[in-house]
């Protein structure tokens, strides 16, 4: 599903202003069952479509630590891509999101401080940075209309740790 | 080629409302010296009990038994939910307002803080703390409140860190990571500001974490001091633990609410919770402490001085996290604690000896504690597979919310849960970050009761009751005026006679009550204000009301103005 996506959309390619960076996507046997009955798809299986399937993306870190990452709205899918965008630490990403579909759509973000809004016209782009501590994962949508529903929810996922001072003073423990 | 336009610039949340954006400087005066002497200052509630002494006692009486009567809504605060967030179904509105020279400070689910015009229930600022979907919350999406002092707002996150806000913008001021969400660990309570610390609890016992009690620099987030509940080997109540095992390193015994604090013995008195896991008590052999306990612990350096354990080597989930309430009796200091185990307790508060213990909930069945203190456990899980039936259930005859003490009356005035549980011992092998109970518990729907109770302080003896079908899960405020405030599960708030248990007042609210209402005043007038939202752990204290509305708003009461 995620490779669909990929595919579809000219995503490596330079537009006029602005540049593209690739976006990285994983594919796991969930993902093909899910397609089969076709819940990666508005109008399939189900009226919208699964919530987080839109691809999933690492946020680059240019070498002043810097987050940096870019989430697009494709046409006539309802869904971010990526959807799953993963940050390897906890801290500050500025996010480009763009919008390549012919219907008005926005985004709320979670953020430390406050939740970031942000319009996203058609064929519209813009920038927007937001803290998150992590470890753990949030969820962004567009947050109107039908959008929601519809599959565009995505989640940040935050790698990593709590630091060293901040664990408990015990043995290592087993996990899950 | 598509021509993209730029979109329009993002803004933040609190930008596209009508929040003003800042609040006056009230915060910056808050002293330590201002919350020693707090109840001094009746028009404001400066401290999540009002007072160190944890009584919830206020000195205003504008609103009394004569006029009670005519009380109606000033104004009423909303929030409600964006997106999704984290225990979607259990967030409940539990905090107690702080109030200062007309600001109020509020904290609510998911890491929201504002600051509100008490008089006129406009908001001036909001604060989000990004709280991750996945974080473990043993009790629902909650927080109980916020500290104040020094021009700053503290708060605990449910991700475990301890921030600090401006007071006038709501902007972060320092942030420090309290815990390990990784673990299991969360954090739900209102801080206490002692001196120049901002003490913090923690949560997670159900995740089989080791509790902890932790002092901040008020200034700068630096962590001062760290008390463990849970002594690991070597350490003084070791010996309460099973040898060569690693049963303390997941005992648990978190410290998941607000402590009381003496500033004569500089004693904080701090409630911890149960150990873990909850109802397997055959991993844990000994009396496992500092679960259940109350521990007097120095401010200044976080030695634990004392403890009392109310319930040694727990099989029922009865942690010992709710208030005690410091009181003087013929000069005599002490504390009363009413704990889930259903008895009354009252302790000499500079050294932990028994002064008395007494029942206060109709139906006990666990087990029994005599009049000098011996506990004597008669029904628990202690066979693989076998169900068992107890009163009161693992929510306890009281949770955490509070009781009040009116020095007018030298009553106390204690909400009551009398629900029975159902629960079998099933072992499982410790895995961190997943609940660790070690039973299958199911709480009863129906056969339910709750009560508001006064008691007598000089003699543990029940004054007065206030009967409900529901169990009551919120806290009392007791005023000046011989009033008594305290809401139900079905959304009623309720105002009785201090002396007698009469219902003078009741207001329909429209969803269930889980917090701690405070009162304060404004240019002269008195308010009550009681924040509104049920959720939490209701399948734990009351799941014959699972369904109830959920809710989201902060009423406040006040008499018509005159005309």
């Amino acid at each position: 599903m995620a490779e669909q996506n990929g595919s579809e959309f000219s995503f490596g390619t330079k537009n006029r202003d602005w540049e593209v960076r690739p976006v990285a996507t994983t594919k796991r046997e969930l993902s093909g069952l899910i397609s089969e009955i076709g819940l990666d798809k508005q109008n399939g299986a189900t009226l919208g479509r699964l919530v987080a399937h839109g691809g999933l993306a690492h946020a680059l870190e240019g070498p002043d630590g810097k987050m940096t990452a870019q989430i697009r709205i494709p046409p006539d899918q309802l869904i971010w891509d990526p959807s799953i965008l993963v940050l390897p630490h906890g801290g500050d990403v500025e996010i480009e999101l763009v919008n390549d579909d012919t219907n008005t759509h926005c985004a709320l973000l979670p953020s430390n401080g406050d939740s970031r809004w942000i319009w996203l016209p058609v064929y519209s782009r813009g920038k927007t940075t937001i803290n998150l501590d992590g470890p753990g994962y949030y969820w962004f949508s567009s947050n109107v209309g039908n959008d929601e529903g519809r599959g565009l929810f995505g989640a940040i996922v935050v790698l990593g740790d709590v630091p060293s001072e901040a664990r408990l003073d015990r043995p290592e423990q087993p996990r899950p | 080629m598509t021509e993209y336009v730029e979109a329009p610039p993002a803004a933040k949340l609190s930008e596209l409302s009508a929040s003003v954006g800042s609040a006056p400087a009230v915060a910056e005066s808050v002293t330590y010296e201002r919350l020693l002497e707090a109840r001094s200052e009746p028009q404001n509630w400066l401290t999540y009990y009002g007072a160190y002494d944890g009584q919830r006692f206020s000195p205003l009486d504008q609103i009394n038994t004569e006029n009670v009567g005519r009380l109606g809504t000033a104004w009423v605060f909303q929030f409600g939910s964006y997106g999704l967030h984290a225990g979607a179904s259990t967030y409940a509105f539990e905090a107690a307002p702080i109030v200062v020279d007309g600001v109020m400070f509020l904290s609510g689910w998911d890491g929201w803080v504002w600051a509100i015009d008490a008089k006129t229930g406009q908001q001036l600022w909001q604060y989000k703390h990004a709280i991750p979907f996945d974080v473990s919350l043993c009790c629902g999406n909650v927080n109980r409140g916020v500290a104040v002092a020094k021009g700053k707002v503290f708060v605990a996150t449910l991700n475990a860190h301890v921030v600090a806000l401006d007071a006038t913008t709501g902007e972060a001021v320092w942030d420090t990571v309290h815990g390990d969400v990784r673990a299991g660990e969360s954090a739900t309570v209102a801080p206490l500001i002692v001196k120049n610390q901002v003490i913090v609890g923690s949560s997670g016992g159900e995740f089989g974490v080791r509790g902890h009690l932790d002092a901040y620099d008020i200034d700068t987030g630096q962590r001062l001091w760290r008390c463990y509940t849970i002594p690991k080997p070597g350490e003084p109540g070791a010996d309460t633990w099973p040898a060569d095992s690693p049963a303390w390193a997941r005992g648990g015994g978190n410290t998941w609410v607000t402590g009381t604090f003496d500033p004569e013995l500089n004693l904080l008195y701090w409630g911890t919770g149960n150990p873990a896991p909850d109802f397997d008590g055959e991993v844990r052999e000994g009396d496992n402490l500092h679960s259940d306990s109350v521990i007097a612990v120095d401010a200044d350096t976080g030695e634990i001085r004392w403890h009392y354990q109310f319930t040694p080597h727990d099989l029922w989930d009865y942690d010992s996290n709710m208030e005690s309430i410091l009181f003087e009796e013929d000069g005599r200091k002490l504390l009363a604690h009413f704990d889930k185990n259903g008895y009354f307790f009252v302790l000499d508060r500079t050294n932990g000896a028994l002064v008395r213990v007494t029942p206060f909930s109709d139906r006990i069945t666990w087990g029994e504690i005599t009049a000098d203190g011996g506990v004597k456990p008669q029904i628990f899980p202690d066979k693989e597979g076998e169900a068992v039936h107890f009163w009161p259930g693992p929510a306890g005859a009281k949770e955490w919310c509070h009781a009040a003490y009116s020095p007018r009356t030298n009553m106390f005035y204690v909400p009551v849960q009398d629900v029975g549980s159902t629960v079998t011992r099933r072992r499982r092998e410790f895995k961190e970050s997943i609940p660790y109970w070690g039973a299958s518990v199911t709480v009863d729907t129906t056969d339910m009761a709750g009560q508001v109770k006064a008691f007598d302080a000089a003699t543990n003896e029940e004054v007065w009751r206030f009967s409900w079908h529901l169990p009551i899960s919120s806290s009392v405020l007791a005023t000046g005026g011989d009033l008594v405030f305290c809401g139900t599960p079905s959304g009623e708030f309720n105002a009785f006679d201090a002396r007698t248990g009469d219902l003078l007042w009741q207001f329909q609210t429209g969803s269930g009550h889980h917090s701690s209402p405070t009162t304060y005043s404004v240019d002269g007038k008195q308010y009550i204000a009681v924040p509104v939202g049920w959720g939490s752990w209701v399948e734990g204290f009351a799941p014959g009301m699972m369904g109830g509305p959920h809710g989201d708003a902060l009423f406040v009461f006040a008499l018509p103005s005159a005309s």
